[in-house]
């Protein structure tokens, strides 16, 4: 690659940083250069983004029509699975995947909400629902 | 370049970097009157790689990776350029962030291994759970710290907790706090013994690797399977799966291309440092091959864009991908026998 083939597709999803690259100079000798990004890391960082928002989108449908709990919600929005979740709240994975059940949920003592809430950086009052 | 002040009120420049990993051990030996430059450490610590590991799932998708595991860098390069490097882990979050003061106030420039979702510096869409993110701390500030990110391209600033969460996040890879320092560098380290040392490290874990997965091997793996994917998974499934590996490629701490950039950048630095015409030859080589896997980013991302109506087909992509790792394998075959040669 040389230094006039670096991507420069200006991606706005950078909010303004620059990567750098490595690229040869007219000399053939290699130099870091800022990037503005590619359109092909774009396409590939778009299909993975969209299909969080999409599966996320899913979740919220299915906590409205109460098939889950907000709790799956809040989960997926910060980008966890139940074994990441159940370590970082301290709570075994099974107990995670049953509090996933809108019928469990609302019964769960204080203590147990206020370790998922600190977990997934949400206020309690945040974890009960989900956005209209 | 923008100068800023470490803890022990020394000017820091910061040096933007394509690769998290070399840029922090850039500023680390930096800090003691080392200067190297990001390629030249990511050739040392045989850095280049590549390993397809279809069991270890990463949000549902098989992990691709261009450069080796996270943290080997670190003690290569330590081992072979003779220098002290104190590394710690932590069970306790409040302990491990007490050390860190402790270590800012005695005036040492800190590496930390962080997951890169709790970065909230971070643009909104590099934030993915990922344990592997190193970063230096330069100074402790107000309700936070002064953070010199090597992939951006200026130093910033991030709170307290989030730095917090981000060290000792949990999951695959789990950081612990991980937390690194120099504790003494050689001021003038050989450099020839250690860049022979790291090009045949490499050699080995291209060529030579025991599994399947890992090397060349692994290369031609995936290849294979990209070919077939569209029949075998269904042609949505099969574009996660090729976008995936274009993410890990273009995106997820690079020099372009999978690291290929930047290793041809250190070959060509260590042709100069042996006065080798072999090795500025396989730097250029390398400097091909990256760009056929700049290509293959191309054709793969027509592919996912116009789903199914582009003339670029799945075979076109892994066709690409087998035509790399052919001239790769004779890249380091060739490598392997000039190191051999060479003279510390």
């Amino acid at each position: 690659m040389k230094v006039n083939e670096v991507p420069q597709d200006a991606l706005t999803y950078y909010e303004g940083i620059k990567r750098a690259c490595f690229a040869l100079n007219d000399e053939g000798k290699y130099v870091v250069v800022a990037s503005t990004g590619s359109n092909e890391e774009a396409t590939a960082n778009g299909l993975a983004v969209d299909e969080l928002a999409a599966t996320l989108e899913e979740t919220r449908r299915a906590v409205l029509a109460g098939e889950k709990s907000p709790l799956c919600y809040h989960m997926e929005r910060r980008q966890m699975n139940p074994d990441i979740l159940g370590k970082t709240a301290g709570i075994a994975v099974f107990r995670v995947k049953r509090h996933f059940r809108p019928d469990i949920f609302p019964r769960l003592k204080p203590s147990v909400l206020n370790r998922y809430a600190q977990a997934l950086a949400v206020t309690v009052e945040e974890l009960r629902t989900v956005p209209r | 370049m923008t100068t800023e002040l470490t803890s022990a009120g020394r000017p820091f420049v910061h040096h933007h970097s394509a690769h998290c990993e070399s840029g922090v051990l850039v500023a680390l030996f930096r800090d003691k009157g080392v200067e190297l430059t990001e390629s030249l450490i990511f050739g040392i610590g045989s850095g280049i790689f590549f390993a397809h590991l279809p069991f270890i799932k990463w949000v549902g998708l098989p992990i691709t990776t261009f450069r080796s595991r996270p943290g080997s860098l670190l003690t290569k390069v330590s081992k072979r350029l003779g220098a002290k490097f104190i590394a710690k882990k932590y069970r306790n979050a409040e302990k491990g962030m007490t050390e860190l003061r402790e270590r800012l106030r005695e005036g040492r420039l800190v590496g930390l291994t962080t997951n890169i979702y709790w970065l909230s510096y971070m643009p909104e869409r590099f934030r993915f759970q990922f344990n592997g993110h190193n970063i230096v701390i330069l100074r402790e500030i107000e309700n936070g710290f002064r953070v010199s990110d090597p992939v951006l391209d200026r130093p910033v600033d991030c709170s307290t907790e989030d730095l917090e969460r981000a060290r000792f996040a949990r999951g695959p890879l789990e950081p612990k706090g991980f937390m690194y320092w120099a504790e003494s560098v050689k001021p003038d380290p050989d450099l020839r013994p250690a860049c022979i040392a790291g090009m045949k490290d490499a050699c080995n874990m291209m060529l030579r690797a025991p599994f399947p997965f890992i090397g060349i091997r692994g290369m031609r793996r995936l290849a294979r399977a990209t070919i077939k994917s569209p029949e075998k998974l269904g042609f949505k499934d099969a574009c996660r799966r090729l976008a995936n590996i274009v993410r890990m490629q273009e995106e997820v701490g690079t020099g372009g291309a999978g690291f290929r950039f930047m290793y041809a950048a250190f070959l060509q630095e260590a042709a100069e440092l042996f006065a080798s015409d072999d090795l500025a030859g396989l730097s250029r080589e390398m400097t091909a091959i990256g760009d056929i896997w700049r290509e293959f980013a191309v054709v793969s991302a027509r592919i996912i864009k116009q789903r199914g109506q582009s003339e670029e087909t799945f075979a076109k992509a892994g066709g690409l991908m087998l035509i790399c790792a052919g001239r790769e394998e004779q890249l380091f075959r060739d490598l392997d026998k000039i190191a051999r040669k060479l003279k510390a």
